[in-house]
């Protein structure tokens, strides 16, 4: 698979991929502010094609990723294939009555998990890496970020329903 | 200043309703222009601020071309743009000229219909492939390159119809140094001019406005045209951040356009003498020599007619760049036979572009329906 990027002049840009069966995909990066990517099947003459807002092409992202998305919580894997296949997913949690007036130092979140709590929403406020004195409190929102395993352990160990 | 509140308010609905019907606004706005100007008893008239305004679009037009124009991209695509470029230069500029002598123009005029008739419509054209859904068919990438030659051949136009009297060695001996100082002083205030435009106050947009009017004002003394000083800033422009600049001029650009095309009717007189056997020659002329150019082009470098087809479809659209040939050179008449250019071409292209695709599945199922009509016998 290689993916071609190119600056079309009052286009905007273009990044197209052939896969190994011999489909092609293009998404282009309007000028206008839309997403449009097309598929073309092997063998086949006309592309198929849908034009998305930045938000939707997000979402679809999130989807092609492999990264589960439920309503309010959704949770985003990156991969840095340049670093060993380097995978780091960042999953939002409404925070439950198990940790609701404790702090993370209290919670023994990194020991016990791993992962890192680096945001926290809170009344459409947020607050960026808090401290290890931060307390949580009912209705917080929580961007936790580490492996998926980290993750998993953080929502079995930490976030008890 | 009533008339530039009518303008402003009909060119509203009807930016709403072609965005609704998703066709070109162009060739209704001047269409507004010529129905509420001389035509419709006067209601629009130009005077000092429409004439402002006027000026002001087409300066941010040529601006908007100059930041567009990057001259490491077209060096880097040198093959397929020169091939489709002198293809379509050669074929629309001679049947564009030949046409309008034989119409009976005088020398001067026809080259003017010929440059007119020449250039296509850059925004229509590529508003036209991304709404249609066409940006991944290869025919656009020829489309779009295109545009980018045509561009480069209007700023040549532009200059040597711009000289006049004087001395055309010394005129680009001028321009180049003006080009120099522009590229120097945005090479050497690269950091200073970033630093402004990545504020969030009011100093990005008014130094963007007070650049590109300072420096057309400088045409004055330097004896080279506003539009070549404001696509030079452009150009230098180009080299720090030219999406910054771009955002910040579009507002301008918007605007001014708007009342340009729509006082640019008010100019045309339909009514008064209008000789509409040249007039319609002229315009079912301009689409037919696209299509030559168009199939020209879809064999040379796709190997194919229908690619061709496809071209023609999204370049038939005259539109900005001719119009701004009728502002700056054209006579009364030739104004009159370039706007009546650019709505025909303009409305049928943009039905072209919507259905090549049908257009072009129906010649295939037609030839390959012969062909097996061919093959029983």
């Amino acid at each position: 698979m290689a993916l071609r990027s190119l600056d079309l002049p009052g286009v905007g840009t273009k990044y197209e991929f052939e896969t190994d069966k011999g489909d092609t995909v293009a998404i282009f990066f309007t000028k206008t502010g839309g997403i449009q990517m097309y598929t073309l099947q092997k063998g086949c003459k006309t592309p198929s094609a849908a034009e998305m807002s930045p938000v939707e092409a997000r979402r679809l992202g999130n989807i092609l990723t492999g990264a589960i998305i439920e309503a309010d919580q959704e949770s985003v894997e990156i991969a840095f294939s340049a670093l060993a296949d380097l995978r780091i997913t960042i999953h939002t949690f409404f925070v439950t009555a198990a940790v609701v007036g404790k702090t993370i130092e209290e919670l023994q979140i990194r020991a016990k998990t791993g992962a890192t709590v680096i945001a926290v929403c809170r009344h459409d406020r947020n607050i960026i890496n808090p401290p290890p004195t931060f307390v949580f409190e009912q209705g917080d929102a929580a961007l936790v970020i580490g492996e998926s395993d980290q993750i998993k352990t953080f929502e079995s160990e930490i976030m008890v329903k | 200043m009533e008339s530039l509140i009518v303008a402003l308010f009909v060119c509203l609905i009807l930016a709403l309703v072609t965005k609704y019907l998703s066709i070109p606004a162009i060739p209704f706005y001047i269409l507004a222009g010529v129905l509420l100007g001389k035509a419709g008893g006067g209601l629009l008239t130009n005077n000092d601020v429409s004439q402002f305004f006027s000026e002001m679009g087409l300066i941010f037009l040529l601006f908007f071309m100059g930041l567009g124009l990057k001259p490491e991209r077209i060096a880097s695509n040198r093959a397929a743009v020169l091939t489709s470029g002198i293809i379509d230069l050669n074929v629309n500029m001679i049947i564009g000229f030949a046409s309008a002598y034989l119409l009976g123009f005088s020398f001067t005029e026809s080259l003017i219909i010929a440059a007119a008739f020449y250039i296509s419509s850059t925004a229509m054209a590529l508003t036209s492939l991304i709404e249609n859904r066409k940006l991944m068919l290869r025919e656009s990438d020829t489309v779009i390159w295109l545009m980018v030659f045509e561009d480069l051949v209007l700023i040549l136009f532009l200059a040597i119809l711009s000289a006049g009297n004087q001395n055309l060695i010394i005129f680009f001996v001028k321009i180049i140094a003006v080009l120099g100082v522009l590229y120097a002083l945005a090479h050497y205030g690269k950091e200073f001019l970033v630093s402004i435009l990545d504020r969030d106050d009011e100093l990005p947009i008014l130094f963007t406005f007070a650049a590109v009017l300072t420096t057309a004002s400088f045409s004055m003394y330097l004896g080279v045209p506003e539009t070549m000083m404001v696509i030079a800033l452009g150009v230098a422009f180009a080299t720090t951040d030219p999406d910054a600049f771009e955002q910040h001029a579009r507002p301008f650009k918007d605007v001014f356009l708007v009342v340009f095309f729509v006082f640019f009717g008010v100019t045309v007189d339909f009514s008064g003498g209008a000789n509409w056997f040249v007039i319609g020659a002229i315009s079912l002329l301009a689409v037919a020599s696209k299509l030559i150019s168009g199939l020209l082009t879809g064999i040379f470098i796709h190997g194919s007619a229908l690619s061709g087809l496809e071209i023609w479809a999204n370049t038939i659209a005259r539109g900005e760049f001719s119009i701004a040939l009728a502002v700056l050179y054209g006579s009364p008449v030739v104004s009159t036979t370039i706007a009546a250019m650019v709505i025909v071409t303009s409305i049928v292209g943009s039905f072209m572009a919507k259905y090549s695709g049908i257009l072009r599945r129906g010649i295939v199922s037609r030839n390959r329906h012969k062909a097996s009509q061919r093959r029983i016998h």
